[in-house]
C-alpha cells in the first residue's frame, strides 16, 4: 500500500471520529444466535456499537461466529435473542429497510459464471432498483476504475480470482449503500488485485461509507480499520483501535501478537 | 417491481441460452419420450392384436363343444391357436410339457364325451320337465358326470389374460349348451305334440334378438377411436411438462452453491419476487416443450404408421390446460428447490417425487384399473388432475368449461406452493 494514501486516509479517518462517537449506525445489544440441532449458540450476547463511517474489523479464528454476526446483520438469519439496530431501523420489524441501505460482499463470488460481468452488474443493479441510462453509467465508472473494462463483455467463467472478486465487490456497492458488509474480501487474490479492492474501499468510506470487514490478513486489517473488534466461540474478547489493541497487550508489537496472546494458538476446527 | 421483475427474467432467459446441452435435453429428450412410449405402447398393443398369445389347443372331444371353442377362439384376435406340436396333433400330455417349456402360454384340453354330456344332461332336464307322470328320483334317467375342460398356464401369463380366456370359454361352452338345448327341446315338443303345433326352424338364431354396438363417449366431431396416440401424448407431455421440475431446481441450487441466492437474499426484494422470473420463464419453456410435443404427434407420429394427433375442440382449452399444467409444475420446482439442502437432494427429490406422483396420477397405468386404495390416492396428484383435464380434451371432445376444474385445481396447487415456499424460506432464515 502505497504509504502517501496511507496518511492521508488516515487523516481524513480522524476528522470524522468525534462525529462517529455521536452517530452509532448499528447497535448490537446481547445478540445470540443458536442454531436448530446444535447445543452450543454460535454467538453468545454479543453487544456492539459501529459508528457512521468507521472501517470496523470484525476479526476471529475460523468459526469464531464473525459470519453469523454479519448474516445475521444482513438479515440472512434471525437472531435467536438480543435487539439489533441499523441506522435507526430495528432489524427483525424493518428489514426491507435495512436491506435498502446496505451492500454484502459474500466470502464466495456470487457472480453468474455464464454471464458476462455487464451483465451481472446489470441485473444485480436493477434488482436495486437502478435502471436506464444511470445504470449503465455507474456500471461503466465502477469497471472502468477497478481495471475491468477491458472485460466487461466477457463470461464471468473466464475470469480469473483477483478479476472476479473486483466484480463481486462492484456488485455491491453499485445503489451506494450507507453500510458495505465485506466478508474476507481479499481472500485467494494477488496482492495487485486485494491492493485495488482496498484502494476502493477507503475510497468509499471516505465519502460516507461505513464499512464492516472480516478477514483473516491480519496486516491488512491493521492498515485498513479504523476499530478493531476480536471475536472468539461467539463472544467479543476486544475491542478498540487498532494502535490502541496493540498498546494495551504487553509485549505486542503488530495486531497478529494481540490476535495470538488473546485467541491462543489451539488449533480451530 | 417492474424493472426487477424484467431483470430477473433477462437473468434467467440469458443462463438457459448460454447452457445450449442443457437447453437442447430440455426439448430434445420430452420429444424422444413421447416418440418412443407411443411407439412401445402402440406396438406392444398390436402385437397383441395381430400376432396373438400362443395357446395349443387339444379336441378329446371332437363333437359340437370342441369344434365350436376351437372356431371361436381361432377367430379371437388374443389368441394364436394351434392344435399341433411340432407337426405332431397335440395331445394333454405334449400340451402340459410344451407349456412348462414356455412354447405355449396356455393350453387348452377338451375332455372325450365333452358335447355328449352336455346332450346327456339336457335330455334329463327335459324329459324331467316333460313327464306326465311323476318319477321317482332313482329311476330318473342318470345324469351324466360334470365336464373338467383342462387348462395348463404359463406362470408368466397375467392375471388379466387367463381371466379373458376363461370368460369367452365360459361364453362359448354356455353358447354351445343353449344350442343343444334348444335343438333337444324343439325335438321333444315335436315329439309330443305333433299334429298341433311345429317347433320353429332354427330356433336358436331367432332367439338372438339381443345385440350390443360400441359407441365412444366422446364429443368429438368424426369418427375418433381413442388409440394408443391419443393416450400417450397427452400423458407423457404431462409427465415431461412436470420434469421441469429437475433443471428449475438445479438452477435454484446453483444459485445457493455458486452463492448468488447469498447476496439475493440481502436485496430488498421479497423471496417470491426473486423467483418469479425463473417461474415465468420456466413456465414458457413448459408450453414450448409442450407444443413440440404435439407437433410429434401431429407430424412424427404419422410417419411410423400410427394415426396423427387429433388436438380435440378447443384449442383455447388446450392452451388453458397446458398453461395451467405449467405453472403448477414451476411452483413444486420453486418448492422442492426451497426445500432441497444441495443439488444432489434437490435433484433426487425432484425426479424421484415426479415419477412417484405421475404413477400414482395415472401416467404409467390408469388410475381405473388401481385398487381403491391407490385410487383414492391418484386424486391427490396434481398429474392426476392434469391427466383428467387432458384426456377430456383429447378423447372425450370437451370444451373449454369442462376442464374449469382440473385447471383451476393446477392453479390453486401453484399458488400453495408458493405460500409453502415462503413459509419454508422463511423458517429457513429462523432456524
Amino acid at each position: 500500500m502505497p504509504n502517501g494514501v496511507s496518511l492521508r486516509y488516515r487523516y481524513i479517518c480522524t476528522l470524522f471520529i468525534a462525529e462517529m462517537s455521536k452517530n452509532p449506525i448499528i447497535t448490537i445489544e446481547g445478540l445470540t444466535k443458536t442454531f436448530r440441532g446444535l447445543d452450543e449458540p454460535a454467538v453468545k450476547g454479543v453487544s456492539l456499537t459501529i459508528h457512521k463511517n468507521e472501517v470496523f474489523g470484525l476479526l476471529g479464528p475460523n468459526g469464531a461466529g464473525k459470519t453469523t454476526i454479519i448474516s445475521i446483520l444482513c438479515g440472512l438469519f434471525s437472531p435467536s435473542t438480543g435487539k439489533v439496530t441499523v441506522d435507526g431501523f430495528c432489524l427483525e420489524k424493518d428489514l426491507g429497510e435495512v436491506k435498502k441501505i446496505i451492500g454484502v460482499v459474500p466470502q464466495d463470488i456470487a457472480l453468474y459464471p455464464t454471464l458476462t460481468a455487464r451483465e451481472n452488474l446489470e441485473f444485480y443493479g436493477a434488482m436495486y432498483g437502478l435502471a436506464g441510462k444511470e445504470l449503465k453509467e455507474k456500471i461503466s465508472f465502477w469497471l472502468e476504475k477497478l481495471g475491468l473494462f477491458h472485460a466487461t463483455n466477457k463470461r464471468i467463467e473466464t475470469f480469473s480470482g483477483g478479476m472476479k472478486r473486483r466484480v463481486n465487490l462492484i456488485a455491491s456497492i453499485l445503489h451506494q449503500p450507507k453500510i458495505l458488509f465485506l466478508d474476507e474480501p481479499t481472500v485467494g487474490v494477488d496482492v495487485q488485485s486485494r491492493t485495488v479492492i482496498i484502494e476502493q474501499l477507503k475510497e468509499l468510506n471516505a465519502i460516507g461509507t461505513t464499512i464492516i470487514y472480516t478477514s483473516h490478513h491480519l496486516e491488512e486489517a491493521e492498515n485498513f480499520c479504523t476499530t478493531i473488534a476480536i471475536i472468539d466461540y461467539g463472544q467479543i474478547l476486544t475491542q478498540g483501535s487498532p494502535e490502541k489493541l496493540i498498546a494495551d497487550c504487553p509485549g505486542a508489537k503488530d495486531l497478529e501478537d494481540v490476535f495470538l496472546s488473546l485467541t491462543k494458538r489451539k488449533l480451530r476446527d | 417491481m417492474k424493472t426487477r421483475l424484467l431483470a430477473t427474467i433477462k437473468k434467467e432467459v440469458l443462463i438457459l441460452l448460454r447452457d445450449q446441452i442443457g437447453l437442447s435435453i430440455l426439448f430434445i429428450m420430452p420429444m424422444i419420450l413421447i416418440l418412443v412410449m407411443t411407439l412401445i405402447q402402440d406396438s406392444a398393443f398390436r402385437t397383441l392384436n395381430e400376432k396373438g398369445i400362443p395357446v395349443v389347443f387339444v379336441d378329446n372331444d371332437q363333437d359340437t363343444l370342441g369344434i365350436s371353442i376351437y372356431k371361436g377362439l381361432k377367430g379371437y384376435s388374443l389368441c394364436s391357436l394351434t392344435d399341433s406340436i411340432d407337426g405332431k396333433p397335440a395331445t394333454a400330455q405334449t400340451a402340459k410339457e410344451a407349456v412348462s417349456k414356455g412354447k405355449f402360454l396356455m393350453g387348452i384340453v377338451i375332455p372325450k364325451g365333452a358335447t355328449k354330456a352336455i346332450r346327456t344332461n339336457v335330455s334329463s332336464l327335459v324329459n324331467e320337465t316333460f313327464a306326465i307322470e311323476a318319477v321317482p328320483a332313482d329311476s330318473m334317467i342318470a345324469k351324466a358326470d360334470s365336464v373338467t375342460i383342462l387348462l395348463f398356464i404359463d406362470p408368466v401369463v397375467k392375471e388379466s389374460f387367463i381371466v379373458t380366456i376363461t370368460s369367452n370359454l365360459r361364453e362359448f361352452i354356455s353358447s354351445v349348451k343353449t344350442q343343444i338345448m334348444y335343438q333337444t327341446f324343439s325335438e321333444e315338443i315335436e315329439e309330443i305334440l305333433p299334429s298341433e303345433t311345429k317347433a320353429p326352424n332354427n330356433m336358436l338364431a331367432k332367439t338372438q334378438i339381443i345385440k350390443y354396438k360400441e359407441e365412444y363417449g366422446s364429443n368429438l366431431i368424426g369418427e375418433i377411436v381413442p388409440n394408443a396416440v391419443q393416450h400417450n401424448v397427452p400423458a407423457w407431455s404431462i409427465f415431461a411438462m412436470f420434469f421441469i421440475v429437475v433443471p428449475l431446481v438445479g438452477s435454484i441450487m446453483r444459485e445457493k452453491k455458486e452463492g448468488s441466492a447469498f447476496r439475493l437474499h440481502t436485496i430488498p426484494s421479497p423471496y417470491l419476487l426473486l423467483n418469479t422470473g425463473k417461474i415465468l420463464v420456466y413456465v414458457v419453456v413448459c408450453i414450448l416443450q409442450f407444443m413440440l410435443m404435439l407437433s410429434v404427434g401431429l407430424f412424427i407420429i404419422p410417419l411410423f404408421g400410427l394415426p396423427a394427433l387429433q388436438l380435440g375442440n378447443t384449442i383455447p382449452g388446450l392452451f388453458t390446460m397446458a398453461l395451467a399444467t405449467s405453472f403448477a409444475a414451476a411452483g413444486y420446482g420453486l418448492l422442492v428447490g426451497t426445500l432441497a439442502a444441495s443439488e444432489q437432494q434437490g435433484a433426487i427429490l425432484g425426479s424421484l417425487s415426479i415419477l412417484l406422483l405421475s404413477a400414482l396420477g395415472g401416467i404409467w397405468v390408469p388410475t381405473y384399473i388401481m385398487p381403491e386404495i391407490m385410487r383414492n390416492l391418484s386424486n391427490l396428484s396434481p398429474l392426476n388432475w392434469a391427466l383428467e383435464g387432458f384426456y377430456k380434451l383429447f378423447i372425450r371432445g370437451s370444451g373449454i368449461s369442462e376442464i374449469l376444474v382440473p385447471s383451476l385445481q393446477l392453479i390453486l396447487f401453484f399458488i400453495a406452493t408458493l405460500g409453502v415456499s415462503s413459509a419454508i424460506h422463511r423458517w429457513k432464515r429462523q432456524r
